[in-house]
Order: structure tokens, then sequence, then C-alpha cells
């Protein structure tokens, strides 16, 4: 998995590409230190499969980052939408409203 | 000679299930309409005859919890079955308990997964494993690949996605869905199902390795135009048929944890196919797979049907 960060509104974005499988795990083990804002935005369109090793990473990741800050997801496809249903990982971040008003990844 | 009892709640629900039932043989249908004592006299009729039980969910685990351990009085060794409908699906934590290991659930409108039902009953009768191609259509081609390096991991889901070429949102959603169970299958098989003598994982996930010298890991899938189906064989057969369930209901309960509460890929697996199948011959062989519709209509967070079988007669890779 390829990880590019940037810093746009006084958010933390984070654009995630590629598998993410057990190969992503010091990438996703790096993404905690580096929120320094209230806001930590996730962008998943260019991520790949993400199976059920990837799934324990983003859980780890976005539990820590839970304390600090606000996550919020984007590009979800619909095989992660349904994953991240039924992984509780929506628990943790919310998806962003795509225009129009629906939700991203409650397909 | 009756081998099958049925057993619904009452006249409405058995209508609702005869249509899945016509044409299986040996089938006696009971209702608890007049008490359950009655309807489990008729089932003890049967006498020793009797191998399989079908229950519908309308009838157990609620109103009656009890049911399935007056059952087994009669017959220790009795397969359980129990069917659903979509909309109620029952909780897993009854059926760990009383250690149910098959369910079958139906979609609302008939059609998508009904014609499977004959085949489950078939295959309890003769304790016999899941075989792939029992929910294709005849003359599907079957695609089998042994493994022997972890490298070949991408190229084999890259196939399985060739095979499901085709445009649309359907097609789309079922090559990804494949993809990732081809993934958890082949990972579980090459990282969980390899153990030591006292049951120790002998490799770490994603870890690079060959299969070693006696290890036979088989990926095999096949696709009709309608439904995929895929199974993966390996050798260890390490995986212990009552952690399977206990996987599954402790995935479902606990949905948020950060750890691994163990299991994950075998919840995701049976969450994205249809019906989930797990086949163990404990320290010779293990076979997990399913089978998923194109126009599938369970949504992911709704439970699946499973069969687990334990000591199974083996069916060819």
């Amino acid at each position: 998995m390829n990880l590019a960060n940037y810093v746009s509104n006084e958010e933390d974005c984070f654009i995630l590409e590629g598998i993410i499988d057990a190969h992503a795990e010091d990438a996703l083990k790096e993404i905690p230190k580096k929120v320094k804002h209230p806001v930590a935005r996730f962008d998943f369109s260019l991520a790949g499969r993400i199976n059920s090793m990837g799934i324990a990473l983003i859980l780890r990741c976005f539990k820590e980052i839970s304390d600090k800050a606000e996550i919020r997801i984007e590009g979800l496809n619909q095989t992660h939408s349904m994953l991240f249903k039924m992984t509780g990982v929506f628990l943790l971040a919310a998806p962003v409203k795509a225009q129009g008003g629906r939700k991203e990844g409650t397909a | 000679m009756q081998k099958i009892a049925v057993l619904c709640l009452d006249e409405t629900d058995r209508k609702g299930w005869d249509e899945a039932f016509r044409g299986i043989p040996h089938v006696m249908i009971v209702t608890a309409e007049n008490g359950l004592t009655r309807a489990l006299d008729s089932i003890r009729a049967i006498g020793e005859d009797l191998r399989v039980a079908v229950i519908s969910s309308l009838l157990y685990p609620y109103p009656h919890p009890g049911l399935v351990g007056l059952l087994r009085e009669l017959n220790p060794d009795l397969e359980v079955l129990l069917i659903s409908r979509e909309a109620c699906a029952p909780p897993l934590k009854p059926l760990l308990e009383d250690r149910i290991r098959h369910l079958c659930i139906m979609p609302v409108q008939a059609g998508v997964n009904e014609a499977c039902l004959p085949a489950v009953i078939d295959m309890l009768l003769k304790q016999r494993g899941w075989d792939i191609s029992c929910c294709l259509k005849e003359g599907t081609v079957l695609h089998s690949y042994r493994l022997s390096s972890s490298d070949e991991k991408e190229d084999l889901i890259a196939k399985l996605e060739e095979l499901l070429d085709g445009e649309g949102e359907e097609m789309e959603l079922l090559r990804q869905k494949g993809a990732l169970l081809a993934d958890e299958l082949l990972e579980n098989a090459m990282y969980d199902a390899p153990r030591s003598g006292c049951g120790d994982r002998l490799f770490s996930k994603g870890q690079r390795r060959s299969m070693l010298p006696r290890e036979d890991i088989v990926f095999s899938f096949g696709f009709d135009g309608e439904t995929l189906s895929l199974a993966l064989t390996d050798n260890w057969g390490s995986l212990d048929p009552d952690e399977v369930l206990e996987y599954l209901t402790r995935n479902e309960e606990e949905t948020l944890d950060c750890g691994d509460p163990g299991g994950r890929g075998l919840f995701i697996v049976w969450r994205f196919l249809d019906r989930f199948h797990v086949a163990v011959t404990p320290g010779h062989s293990t076979r997990v797979g399913g089978n998923l519709h194109l126009k599938s209509t369970l949504p992911p967070e709704a439970p699946r049907g499973f069969h687990i079988m334990n000591r199974c007669e083996e069916v060819a890779a």
C-alpha cells in the first residue's frame, strides 16, 4: 500500500493507494503520529482490496487517532462499505457526505 | 421409509416451505400447531431411520429453545438443519450452544437459492463434503490450481477476476467480492492452517513462503454466468469445526475489536458468500468455500447460511 498525506483546511488528509493487507502494517502504524489537526480525512478511492488483516490494521490505526481527532472517510467502493459496516469501522469513522447529501459508504 | 423430518411452526409456515421440499424423497413434514409433544411423537415414529431433522426458524430458537435437545434425545447422531427466510434469520449464540452446524437462509422471494436445498439434504444424508459444482449449471468449467508459493496469490486472484469478466454494477460487485473471498481463503490456508504439533501457527500473515514438501493447497472455482462457486482445500485438517461457529458468533457480537478477535477472515468469507461451507477431516483435510449469486439480495450485515461438516466423506478437489 502507498500512502500520501497533506494538510488542507486544518485537516490532515491521507490517500491510501493499493491493496490493504498485512504488508500495509508499517504505513498504517505511522499515520496516528502524523495527525496534528482535529480532523483526519482518509481517501480510499485509490485503495484496492482490503482483507481481514487490513481491517485489523485500519481499526487499530483509527482507534488510536479517535482519541485526538475526528475521522472522516471518503472514496469507498461498495465492497469497502460492506466490509466497514460489518466489522465496525464506521463506529470509529464517519463517511463524508457526498454531493446531494447521501453519505458515502451507505450503499 | 422416512429419513428426514421437517418441523414447522404451523400450517402457514409449512405452506411456505412446501415448494422447497417438493421432490425430495423420504420427507415427513410436521407442524407444532397442536403442541410440540405431538409433533415429536410423530417424529419418534420414524424410528432409527431418522437421519436429518430440519427445523423452521419460526420454531427455534424461539419459542422452543429446548427443541434441539429433545430431538437429540430421539437420536444423538441426528443431523440438525435450521431453515430460515432472510427476514427472520436466527441469532447465532443459541446455535453455538446447541452445536447446530447447518443453517439455510432463503431469500424472501423464491428462486435464487431454493434449488440448493435438495443438494444440502443429500449432503447431510450421505455425510459427504460439499462439492463446488453442486450449485453450478451442468457443464460449467471448474478451474483448479495447486499452490507452490505465497507469491502465486495475486496471480490466482487475477485469474478469478478474469473469469468474472463483464460489465455492469452487479458484475463489478461480484468481481470485488470474489477477489476478497479468494484472498481470505488463500491467506487462511497459507497462514492459519499450518500448525505445529502443539497447535502453534508455523507462519505469520503476509510472510513470503513456499509450500512444505507434503503440503497440498488447492484453490478451485467455477462461474456459470450467475453463480460463483469457490473452495480452498488444504491437507492440514487443523480447523476445529466447533471453533468455526464460535468465530462467527464472536465476530458478530464484538463488532469492534481493534485487535484480532480470531477468525475475522472466516467471518468475512461467511458474510460475503450466500452460503458458507466448511468440511474438516481432522489432521487430514480442510475445505472452506461456498457460493455467491450474481443477483444476491442478502445484505452484508445479515447472517448467512453455513454448513460445517466434521469427519465427512471427502470429495475430490
